[in-house]
């Protein structure tokens, strides 16, 4: 848990170009990081590599927030 | 299984014309995996001033290259008429192409969604590896807004 949660803060600072401490988990990635759509589909990618996990395109909308992105993640692991 | 598309049909996929097609045929399509050729002769017009007295192929130009047979990897998923742009870029260069070099361009996709994509890109002259990408586009109503 603890893992997923620093692999995927480094994903996600890693696209958005932004040290991991300037990420708040519960911040919204677009409207307070400054990330757009496509950023999240590099998360997305990345996240499917990482984890060998397949994430449908629908569950895109939903990546808002560094703890959101987290608990998809771990749904993910668990299919 | 592989399918031949030859310049017309080609044209049928991507939006691109002459001085800008960058792919003469492709010999392997799947929505998985595309493999491109590109012929680069001598009288491509670029290579008058890239360089006078060395000719070189712009790196840029093998990156377009390489977006467009993104673009029928894209195709071979969904068929619409979206114009794709080009998103981000990481490249990796690692010998030139000269006039005479015939480009294999090999797409993978990472990512394949209705109005954007990931995919890696490999071009080679023989066995000789000559540039490596990651490649993301999307479509203007992707860019604005989830």
């Amino acid at each position: 848990m603890a893992d997923i949660k620093k692999d995927v803060l480094e994903i996600v600072s890693m696209v958005v170009e932004k040290d991991a401490k300037e990420i708040p988990l519960d911040a919204h990635l677009i409207q307070d990081v400054g990330a757009d759509s496509m950023m999240a589909l590099e998360i997305l990618a990345a996240l499917e590599k990482k984890y060998r996990i397949v994430i449908p395109e629908d569950k895109l909308k939903e990546m808002t927030t560094v703890n959101k992105i987290i608990a998809m993640v771990e749904t993910a692991k668990k299919r | 299984m592989n399918k031949i598309l030859e310049t017309e049909d080609i044209k049928k996929l991507i939006p691109q014309r002459y001085p800008f097609l960058m792919l003469d045929r492709v010999i392997e399509a799947s929505p998985e995996k595309v493999v491109a050729i590109k012929n680069v002769s001598i009288n491509e017009s670029y290579f008058s001033g890239h360089f006078p007295d060395q000719k070189v192929m712009p790196g840029v130009l093998m990156i377009e290259a390489m977006a467009q047979a993104g673009i029928i990897l894209y195709k071979q998923k969904f068929q619409n008429d979206n114009l794709l742009y080009l998103v981000s870029v990481k490249s990796r260069f690692f010998s030139p192409v000269v006039p005479g070099d015939q480009l294999r361009i090999e797409v993978t996709s990472m990512k394949m969604l209705s109005k954007m994509g990931i995919f890696k890109a490999e071009t080679k002259v023989g066995d000789k590896k000559i540039a490596e990408a990651e490649i993301a586009f999307g479509s203007q109503e992707a860019r604005s807004g989830l």
